[in-house]
């Protein structure tokens, strides 16, 4: 019965069970349940622990397992949308990478996780990424917001190198930049001409759902 | 001639039974044979692959065998000296002497209000002028007091930052790499004449040497100065959230480095350092000044004297606090003492204020204190006849009689007590008659006396100056071509 799965799949997620999220959707999509009122019941549940994370009454840990679960639970999910010809509309695009030189990607793990269970695309470059990849990811993929993190105060510059070639190559007005990541500073940000600094991964989420004018 | 540290007088702290001890290294070795370690850089992987190790060059992962990795450690001297441009203030590093540095930040902080932003040029030299001054700071970070000062391009800073280090101090230096600078910082040091301390082999953790990081390591060994490893895991995102586990990690990490040290420069002077933080599950930032951190200090220090090789604690004493205020001070003496109790051979203390993001000469002039008074801690107890003073208590005796006006007392009790110098000591009238100072006001009247008075103990030559201008030349030129700098 879909309420009894429905039920079921809201307590796997607030459970951090991944296998029984997989199982759960898996059984909605054989049950013929309408896959975007399962996508509902993933969403709602990790806003509940998001909310909750916010309000200090869970952690990170907490955050990054229920993450987890709904990527787990999305995959299936993802294909049965779109073989029943339902569109999943994301709410923006967003390319997110660590810098040249760079190789910390637990920051920017965390953002693009929560960027993802938030409803955004995330192209994950990963770490150590080269200018000229941000550039030709940027053309090919057409993001709404490119996101660039740096742990080490001696690859932040970086992040300059990869906006002035945006400008150079007259694409820098068609998205928006944040950056992030322990050297990074809003004065920094500003003097390198991005459009955004948050200094934590929730605060990252917020700050592209400004910059987009999502509510 | 070096400078004299601080001696701890009694056996270290034992936080482990040896058969923990054990257990961890054995861990350690584990990880490294069986996992590996990816290292981005094909000579080194060769050369690992040589001494028999398995090298899966697409996956750049290297295993270790266990025979190449005793034999590493055993190459690692357990004590030696590195050079500062004032013999005077030489170091040694190992056995029981306790040093004590500086930490850097990245901004200047106001001690008051925590509000921080980037330093200039003068408040650069400044506060290095303090830090040159100070009794109980031994040497210079990397990248400190300051990442850099106002008006110089990022890719420029740090080598910018270390020529008024060793412009305004004779104290010796550590520096970072950034962005392939090492040639330039390794002549500039020569030109100095003395030599640098910087993390060649600086782990991504975990697990990971990137191709810059063994760069550095190999071309510091070129120039024959002495080389440091080190590591920054994060307990709980990069290293298990267990301090025994997370050691194992780190320790591999390590090692890691060691070998390749080890093989490319045999017998060379390794250091070894990390920045071993619990991750706060608040935010994700590393959680500074939590007692994990002082756990894992504490064991790994043990490991280390085991090994035989010198380790410093160095994120041990970041602090969380924005401010110079009750919670910076807990949460940086309780780690440091710690530290210096259980046998580190050099603890980050200076001036840092929240883990690197700002530095303050105000902090430093403090944690001269807090050092001066860790290390008469260490310096321990004289028990013998004279410091025991029996015929004293007799001759003295009982009520009307006193201490105070005997030479004993005179003679003794400055050896005893450690006097802070910027520490309120006023009885309440007299701090109400002073006009209610506090410890910030002390040491804000100390920067004064300092900025007015120190001299640093040998100046540069001329030539020395125009050889080190035509170096950051040619490295802005490098930087150029790079397209790291416009003009």
């Amino acid at each position: 019965m879909k309420s009894d799965i429905f039920a079921k799949l809201h307590e796997a997620m607030i459970e951090y069970n991944e296998e029984n999220v997989k199982k759960l959707v898996l059984q909605s999509i054989d049950e013929g349940i309408n896959p975007l009122e399962t996508l509902d019941v993933l969403t709602k549940s990790i806003s509940l622990i998001g909310d909750m994370f916010q309000n200090g009454k869970l952690w990170l840990p907490d955050l990054m397992l229920a993450a987890k679960c709904m990527e787990s639970g999305m995959e299936p999910l993802k294909n049965e949308i779109l073989s029943r010809g339902l569109s999943l509309k994301a709410k923006g695009k967003i390319i997110i990478g660590t810098v040249f030189g760079d190789l910390h990607s637990i920051g920017k793990g965390m953002v693009a996780t929560l960027l993802s269970a938030n409803g955004f695309e995330v192209i994950d470059l990963g770490v150590n990424v080269e200018a000229k990849t941000f550039i030709e990811a940027t053309e090919k993929y057409k993001p709404n917001i490119l996101a660039m993190s740096a742990l080490l105060t001696t690859t932040a510059p970086e992040m300059e190198k990869v906006i002035d070639n945006l400008k150079k190559e007259g694409i820098r007005s068609s998205l928006k930049i944040i950056v992030g990541g322990g050297p990074i500073t809003q004065d920094f940000a500003d003097n390198i001409g991005a459009d955004g600094y948050e200094p934590t991964a929730v605060l990252a989420v917020n700050l592209v759902k400004r910059l987009l004018n999502i509510n | 001639m070096s400078r004299k540290g601080f001696i701890r007088k009694f056996p270290p702290f034992n936080i482990l039974s040896q058969e923990e001890v054990e257990q961890i290294k054995k861990a350690s070795v584990d990880i490294l044979k069986e996992t590996g370690m990816k290292i981005e850089h094909n000579e080194a992987l060769k050369m690992l692959e040589k001494n028999d190790c398995i090298v899966d060059y697409e996956r750049k992962v290297a295993k270790f065998p266990e025979g190449l990795i005793n034999e590493c450690l055993k190459r690692c001297p357990s004590s030696f000296r590195v050079k500062a441009r004032d013999p005077k203030n030489d170091l040694i590093f190992g056995g029981n002497t306790v040093y004590f540095k500086s930490s850097p930040g990245m901004h200047i902080v106001d001690p008051r209000t925590g509000e921080h932003r980037d330093a200039t040029k003068q408040e650069y030299i400044d506060a290095v002028r303090v830090l040159d001054a100070l009794e109980n700071h031994d040497w210079f970070s990397c990248y400190t007091p300051y990442f850099g000062y106002m008006g110089v391009p990022e890719v420029m800073k740090m080598t910018m930052g270390f020529i008024m280090n060793i412009k305004y101090s004779t104290k010796f230096s550590g520096l970072c790499f950034a962005n392939y600078n090492w040639e330039y910082n390794f002549r500039i040091a020569k030109v100095a004449g003395c030599e640098i301390l910087c993390p060649g082999f600086m782990v991504s953790s975990p697990l990971t040497l990137s191709e810059f990081a063994v760069e550095a390591g190999f071309k510091t060994l070129e120039y024959g100065f002495p080389v440091g490893v080190d590591t920054g895991s994060v307990m709980g995102a990069t290293a298990p959230a267990t301090i025994a586990g997370a050691i194992a990690e780190f320790n591999a990490e390590l090692i890691g480095g060691i070998v390749l040290a080890q093989l490319k420069s045999p017998y060379c002077r390794v250091y070894v350092w990390g920045f071993p933080n619990p991750l706060n599950m608040m935010n994700g930032a590393p959680y500074f000044g939590n007692i994990a951190n002082a756990l894992f200090n504490v064991a790994n220090n043990q490991i280390w004297r085991d090994y035989g090789i010198p380790c410093r604690n160095t994120a041990s004493v970041y602090t969380s606090s924005k401010l110079i205020d009750y919670q910076n001070g807990i949460e940086r003496a309780v780690p440091a003492i710690l530290s210096a109790i259980s046998g580190a051979s050099s603890i980050h203390l200076y001036g840092g204020v929240y883990g690197e993001i700002a530095h303050s000469p105000i902090q430093s002039i403090l944690d001269d204190d807090l050092a001066g008074m860790i290390g008469r801690f260490i310096e321990g107890i004289n028990v013998n006849d004279e410091t025991i003073a029996l015929d004293l208590i007799h001759q003295v005796g009982i009520v009307p009689g006193h201490f105070l006006d005997k030479k004993h007392t005179y003679q003794w009790w400055q050896n005893e007590q450690y006097v802070q110098k910027c520490a309120d000591l006023l009885t309440y009238p007299e701090w109400e008659k002073e006009g209610k100072k506090d410890c910030i006001y002390y040491a804000e009247e100390k920067m004064k006396k300092i900025l007015t008075e120190h001299e640093v103990s040998i100046k540069l030559s001329n030539e020395q100056e125009e050889e080190i201008k035509s170096i950051v030349k040619e490295l802005h030129n490098f930087y150029i071509k790079r397209g790291d700098l416009k003009d």
